[in-house]
């Protein structure tokens, strides 16, 4: 590690915030940086003294009184927080603008940065040698990742404690590591991983670093993609099958379930995740204590951004008992179905799509699309989300000078093997990066 | 006429339910609260698995079955005390299901036992609220029966018996027991909720029954409603909320995963009602004194299985009725062979401290008479005495339990019993 000067913290700072400046990356910086090792930690996650909002209203002024487990463990390495990365409010959104700061894209502005986790990829196609802390419910690591032309890991669920983050949907919800390389994710997640007596999910189960020599596509899945993307895509596999890959075509029935899976379950979970957000103890209040408890509800509710507010309503109406069994219960059933299926597949080694259908799109042309179109951009990167699996995006083409991503996909606890196989493509591919402060 | 409850007890733990706080909230208002208790975003829940264990064993004593994997939900509702928007409860996979509690000539089904976590004390003052967290996450048993109790005499006897077995359970009945209460005379269901003590229970049910009973003899409809029960006037007042039926949008807590538990050796639970039966049977003595002596009462329930003598059960009962502490065996025995009706109440309290004022007479005619008896009963024991003395630590023990004796007096004993039989 090197050795940094006093002055290597300011300037570091000045870069943070020249990027937060440019594209919106994000939420807090911490100015009084002097030492350490720099990281970024997205807003969801709480790192003590820091004001942790996950981009909402409703949590302005939360200061936590504790850091996450992970932060706890980075700290102890001689890790320290350069600042909270900007997201879309409590994660829900897959393009970075569900927030009050919309984030853009550092190749170019005008672009999405993708999301949720999008000031941590800004931040780390940013800033030279930069890591990032991210947290993926249904693709939020891999969706910027792409988009931004950075290394997006999402581990095995329950390999990181989720201690201190706050939650979206609890039985998704997984930390991982953003990075310009899988070199500095395979060290990083080697220093966060590991059961945790505070989150009751979280185990010590020995993580697997077997490299496998074949790749499966799922053509069903594949249909579903952009025509542009997926000639990119092909050429891809063209080049993994010149360096020694075996590549299997297969179809996986039922994945066209995935996303309204995805969105069933996860809405279910954050309708009472976001219970909790009632003015009274922490964040923004209502500043009329003398009124009734509903009106006061009301008031402090009213702050939650449009999405956050479109998920408690369907996430509630999707949790009442007259519709539970229709909804809620059929969609636990179905991803159990689709975990076992993936889970055959991946016998043959790992699973290889592009990371998102599209092309990185504009920010105006997402603002015109319906939730549904947006939700069914999230195709390719809920499956392994659903499934627990751990999966990582890397940047493979620049067409038109804008990088886009694939993602692969390991069993459970094979976590170090996916690493590997990006630690192989990195050897005969060189990643571009528009910005490389600092 | 029917009648359910919903009871909730809170659980003897050192700590809450979902944290290491102390579960002591006599302490200052919110002195015993972290993130976790207090709801604060990035906290998680950890079980306490003590709880796991006492709910067992009470749901056992309930006759429940204990389910091998048990599991929570969260059940949503807004009030202030309930700092996540959710509480923590059980329902599908709740610890004990499919129960009963028997009271006169009947069975009250239990139809649960869950595991929860309580809110936080809300206290009410002229126009303002506060709340103590120090109460948030408590665990609590919410006991629920079906609606089987038909009368306000059986809801006293039920409530008797439940109080009963759950003080053998380590529960501390002096804490706030709170209670919803079901109760239709007619279709519509009345639910009275968050009634606190039994005495109160008690009152707000038989207000319904004269409240509801004087509805159906004019002819008016009981409407179904959630009502309130208020202390100082003793009468239920309509919540004003609206009539629909509940919606708390229950789903499995993903923070916390099953429990197993296969591991929980569940003791064999004392049912009072059964003991004071078995004693009354076994000694036909009026079981309604035993019930009184021992339903809350462990000293007097050990004393009982500790004489276990048909002949003294009189005296006992009256020890017991006498008795403000715990007597040692040794006590309890001296006072059984003293004309204990000739003690002043000074005098038995310095004998139950071990204060005699002489030395204690030992009848050795009836000590003889028994050993005796003990001798002829089982032939080899004269076998094994003559072979090793210390036999007579055997002898000894039958009888210590109503007479003082020593080893010598009773080596003294065999072998005058012994050279009397050569004769
Ligand atoms: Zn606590």
């Amino acid at each position: 590690m090197n050795a940094h000067t006093v002055m290597d913290y300011k300037k570091l700072v000045s870069v943070a915030k020249n990027v937060d400046e440019k594209f919106n990356a994000f939420n807090a910086i911490n100015e009084n940086l002097s030492g350490g090792r720099p990281i970024s930690v997205k807003d969801n996650i709480c790192v003590s003294g820091l004001e942790c909002t996950a981009s909402s209203r409703v949590l302005r002024g939360y200061i936590p009184p504790f850091d996450a487990t992970v932060v706890e463990k980075l700290k102890n390495k001689g890790f320290s927080v350069l600042g909270k990365t900007n997201m879309d409010e409590f994660g829900f959104g897959s393009f970075g603008l569900n927030t009050e700061k919309q984030t853009k894209n550092p190749f170019n502005p005008e672009y999405c940065a993708g999301g949720s986790s999008a000031g941590s990829a800004i931040a780390t196609a940013s800033i030279k040698d930069h890591i990032s802390i991210a947290e993926s419910t249904g693709g939020s690591i891999s969706a910027p990742a792409a988009f931004c032309g950075v290394v997006g890991f999402t581990p095995t669920y329950g390999t990181v404690s989720r201690f201190g983050l706050i939650d979206y949907a609890n039985s998704l919800d997984k930390i991982g590591v953003m990075s310009r390389t899988s070199r500095d994710i395979r060290e990083v997640f080697g220093i966060i991983r590991g059961g945790d007596e505070r989150d009751t999910t979280s185990t010590d189960r020995e993580v697997k670093d077997e490299p496998k020599r074949a790749v499966t596509v799922v053509d069903n899945l594949l249909d579903l993609v952009d025509g542009e993307v997926k000639e990119h895509f092909q050429d891809l596999l063209g080049k993994l099958m010149n360096a020694g890959f075996k590549v299997n075509h297969t179809k996986i029935e039922g994945i066209e379930y995935a996303v309204p899976v995805y969105y069933i379950i996860s809405m279910a979970e954050a309708s009472t995740n976001l219970a909790k957000y009632q003015g009274f103890k922490y964040g923004k209040g209502a500043v009329d204590y003398g009124t009734d408890y509903n009106t006061f509800f009301k008031r402090a509710r009213a702050s939650f951004g449009a999405e956050a507010k479109r998920r408690i309503i369907l996430g509630t109406f999707i949790r009442s008992a007259s519709v539970k069994s229709r909804y809620y219960e059929k969609a636990l059933r179905i991803r159990a179905n689709l975990i076992k299926k993936l889970k055959v597949a991946l016998k043959s080694g790992y699973l290889l799509s592009p990371t998102m259908p599209i092309k990185t799109p504009r920010i105006d042309e997402i603002e015109r699309l319906s939730p549904a179109k947006i939700y069914a951009m999230d195709v390719l990167t809920v499956l392994p989300n659903l499934a627990g699996l751990p999966h990582m995006s890397f940047p493979y083409a620049y067409p038109e000078d804008m990088p886009i991503g694939a993602q692969i996909v390991g069993d459970h606890f094979d976590d170090y093997s996916v690493m590997s196989f990006v630690d192989e493509w990195e050897k005969s591919f060189k990643y571009k990066f528009k910005y490389s402060m600092g | 006429m029917k009648i359910g409850l919903e009871v909730h007890v809170a659980l003897p733990t050192k700590t809450k339910l979902f944290c290491s706080d102390s579960t002591s909230y006599s302490d200052e208002p919110n002195t015993n609260i972290c993130p976790v208790c207090m709801g604060f975003p990035g906290s998680k829940p950890v079980l306490n698995k003590e709880t796991l264990i006492l709910s067992a064993n009470i749901a056992t004593a309930l006759h429940c079955r204990v389910i091998e994997r048990t599991s929570f939900v969260r059940k949503v509702y807004f009030y202030p005390d309930l700092p996540k928007g959710y509480q923590i409860t059980q329902t599908e996979g709740a610890i004990g299901n499919g129960g009963s509690v028997a009271i006169s000539g009947k069975e009250v089904r239990i139809r649960r036992v869950q595991i929860e976590e309580d809110p936080a004390k809300v206290v009410r003052g002229e126009n303002y609220t506060l709340l103590d967290f120090n109460r948030s996450g408590i665990p609590l048993n919410e006991i629920v029966t079906e609606p089987d109790i038909c009368s306000e005499s059986e809801l006293k006897e039920f409530l008797v018996e439940l109080r009963s077995i759950l003080y053998y359970q380590g529960i501390d009945i002096d804490r706030e027991i709170k209670t919803d209460l079901n109760i239709s005379l007619a279709e519509e269901r009345v639910e009275v909720k968050n009634i606190t003590g039994v005495d109160s229970l008690l009152k707000a049910a038989r207000y319904e029954i004269l409240r509801q009973g004087s509805l159906l003899e004019e002819n008016q409809p009981v409407k179904r409603e959630t009502r309130a029960f208020d202390e100082k006037s003793g009468v239920t007042v309509s919540s004003r909320e609206k009539e629909t039926e509940e919606e708390y949008g229950f789903i499995f807590d993903t923070d916390l995963t099953f429990y197993d538990t296969k591991w929980i050796e569940v003791k064999k639970p004392v049912i009072p009602r059964l003991v004071a039966e078995k004693y009354s049977k076994k000694y036909g003595y009026d079981e309604e004194k035993l019930r009184e002596a021992i339903y809350l009462n462990r000293d007097n329930m050990d004393m009982l299985a500790y004489v276990d003598d048909g002949a003294a059960i009189e005296k006992v009962v009256n020890l017991m009725q006498k008795l403000r502490s715990k007597p040692t065996k040794e006590v309890i025995r001296r006072l059984l062979n003293s004309d204990i009706n000739n003690l002043s109440r000074e005098q038995l309290e310095r004998w139950v401290r071990g204060e005699f004022d002489e030395p204690e007479p030992v009848n050795m005619d009836e000590v003889r008479r028994e050993v005796a008896e003990l001798l002829r009963s089982d032939p080899s024991l004269s076998k094994r005495y003559k072979e090793n003395k210390n036999t007579v630590n055997f002898i000894i023990g039958k009888v210590k339990k109503k007479h003082n004796v020593s080893y010598n007096d009773i080596v003294g004993i065999v072998d005058s019993i012994l050279s009397d039989n050569q004769v």
